[in-house]
């Protein structure tokens, strides 16, 4: 009898990883995701800590006020990066910059993730009228040539809301009909399950079994594919920004420091004021494109690393 | 596939009825409208003016103005341009070569580029210069086009002087030349190529499997059994199974160039309808920015439909109904 509990204490039954464990242990072991997201969370800490190091970083920490006298001044001791046309630090806009960009590009994602996680999973789920109603209207949007629409609609709404949010507003409205449709298709072939009917069976409402259970069986999906628009929202935002077209000029954001590319004589004779913000979302749009392809290895029960 | 095909234009029809519904309501929602471009601006006689805006419907109600309007775009009539005083259709027309031009140039770079590279991936897979090319793709893939196009300006024009860095053509040349279609080449070459290299990661990795993949069916077995050189059944046997889907990609990438045709052409100034479209929004032209609206949804509408009957045509498992 003795015996028996000391094999019983020295075997102590192992709790096996569970699924978020495993994809955390195999997202920590792909080092191209790591050092991305390093990367990413020092682009982060340095756009939040914008205010509060701007007088550290440069004599002019004021990114909205012209300095006539210290315009265009190469990179040196006192400018690290130098200043561009209007006399503004560089540094101190890239800093605020990212605070621009990161926060377009995440408040953008959300709308895009919430409507077409929102729209894919009523349309999968119900099925019927309801599912032709809603991805008729889906394929409407996804018709659109989204700069063209997204060009037209800022120029109306410029103005009436503030700038910044109405870039957010219409390029997340105009994108999430990849989404949607994914995640319909995903919710589609997650709804045969047993466990759906199951659910059902012992009355969950609907809201409650696209909730509780199917939710959390798509999510995988939906956060490889919000890591993956993430980056592209930070790319429509620096793209309609060089075009004039996003945050309002005032407002130092990555895409409009790169504006200034758009006159032949910074572009050809003053680098160090466009190159820097070019870099720096070169460089984001990588990471967070690799962090999306870790993430995608990692949530994918069947890839063995 | 007759029925498909015809289904699917019909089923075009409500979708651009919509989208004209929308282009109407954006355009009458902008500040300002293009009555200014149908006037004599030298008289500010408010009668003129008021009688100007009765004679050119300004004062119906808004549905008679959409169906007035859209009458005239089918029959098209695209209305004035309120910044040029010319037909906006005219507009069009001489802008309209050019982004062909350049969109014909770069999907060529993309097929050339793409198939050299997909060709050398599927027959030597898993080696060195495979994942090197996988690695390139992935960074062009990822680095935003006019990143790319404000460095290329910068390198290739600025520095190296290889290309000019703008414009479609060099004035001084005479039209109709020889010199003159060099030129354009020449001006159209850097903007083709930022844009045609950009795409090439999904035509290569595509390519590279399917080579992969036919490269251990039977057929290729049986003429290696008969004693087919390597290089014979990879550039002829393969190559012929491997290449057909890629033309399924064509529709996509014609909605795709539309998108990169407004960013690049701004970029590189030049003269296409992307910039015309810019320009048009700026300066409040409302007929030529409607008209443009229109086109470019249309043909993204039709680049669309193109992809899937493609789809159908190429591959003949896939059940279109």
């Amino acid at each position: 009898m003795a015996s028996t509990t000391t094999i019983a204490q020295q075997k102590k039954p192992e709790r096996s990883l569970s699924p978020w464990q495993i994809a955390r242990k195999k997202f920590l072991r792909n080092k191209l995701a790591m050092i991305s997201s390093v990367f990413i969370i020092l682009v982060t800490i340095m756009s939040l800590s914008a205010p509060f190091v701007a007088n550290f970083l440069s004599p002019l920490p004021d990114v909205t006020k012209v300095n006539i006298g210290s315009m265009n001044i190469q990179p040196n001791g006192e400018h690290l990066l130098g200043t561009d046309k209007s006399g503004r630090d560089v540094l101190t806009r890239l800093f605020y910059g990212g605070r621009i960009s990161l926060l377009v590009g995440f408040s953008a994602t959300l709308i895009v993730i919430s409507l077409g996680t929102l729209v894919g999973s009523i349309a999968g789920f119900f099925g019927g009228l309801v599912d032709n109603i809603l991805m008729r209207f889906t394929d409407f949007v996804l018709n659109f040539p989204f700069l063209v629409f997204v060009i037209v609609l800022n120029t109306i709404l410029y103005g009436i809301v503030d700038g910044l949010w109405v870039l957010i507003l219409v390029i997340g409205v105009l994108s999430w009909g990849g989404v949607a449709r994914l995640v319909r298709s995903k919710v589609l072939a997650e709804k045969e399950n047993e466990y759906i009917l199951a659910a059902l069976s012992i009355g969950c409402s609907p809201w409650k079994v696209i909730r509780k259970h199917l939710l959390p069986n798509v999510m995988s999906t939906i956060i490889v594919q919000a890591t993956l628009i993430f980056a592209s929202m930070i790319v429509a935002e620096a793209a309609l920004s060089y075009l004039g077209f996003g945050v309002p000029q005032a407002t130092p954001s990555w895409g409009n420091m790169l504006s200034s590319a758009n006159e032949p004589d910074v572009l050809q004779g003053k680098p160090w004021i466009w190159m820097p913000p070019a870099l720096l979302i070169t460089l984001t749009i990588l990471s967070i494109n690799f962090i999306g392809e870790g993430l995608k290895d990692a949530l994918n029960p069947k890839s063995l690393r | 596939m007759l029925k498909y095909t015809i289904r699917r234009l019909l089923g075009m029809i409500p979708m651009l009825i919509l989208i004209s519904i929308v282009v109407f309501t954006l355009a009458k929602l902008m500040p300002g409208d293009s009555l200014s471009g149908e006037i004599d601006p030298l008289n500010t006689n408010p009668e003129y003016i008021a009688e100007m805006r009765e004679k050119l419907g300004y004062n119906e109600p808004l549905p008679v103005q959409y169906f007035d309007w859209i009458t005239g775009f089918l029959q098209g009539d695209f209305g004035k341009s309120t910044r040029f005083k010319v037909p906006v259709a005219d507009i069009i027309m001489e802008k309209i070569p050019n982004t062909l031009f350049l969109g014909v140039m770069s999907l060529l770079i993309t097929y050339i580029l793409a198939f050299l590279m997909g060709m050398y991936s599927g027959r030597k897979p898993y080696t060195l210069g495979d994942n090197a090319i996988a690695g390139i793709n992935y960074i062009m893939l990822a680095i935003p086009s006019f990143v790319a196009a404000v460095f290329a300006i910068y390198f290739f024009s600025f520095h190296l002087n290889w290309f000019p860095f703008g414009g479609s053509v060099d004035i001084l040349v005479e039209e109709g030349t020889l010199d003159y279609w060099f030129s354009k080449l020449h001006h159209v070459l850097l903007p083709a190529i930022v844009l045609g290299a950009m795409s090439t990661a999904s035509y290569t990795q595509f390519l590279r499997n399917d080579i992969i993949e036919n490269s251990r069916k039977d057929f290729v077995r049986t003429a290696r059994a008969k004693g087919t050189p390597i290089k014979k059944i990879y550039n002829v046997h393969i190559l012929r199974n491997s290449i057909i889907p890629l033309v399924t990609f064509l529709g996509f990438d014609f909605a795709a160039l539309i998108g990169g045709a407004i960013i690049t052409e701004t970029i590189f100034t030049y003269p296409g309808i992307g910039q015309l479209f810019l320009e048009s929004v700026t300066s409040r032209d409302y007929p030529t920015l409607m008209a443009l609206t229109m086109l470019l949804s249309f043909l993204t509408l039709a680049g669309n439909l193109i992809a899937d009957i493609l789809y159908g045509i190429v591959d003949p498992r896939i059940r279109l109904d």
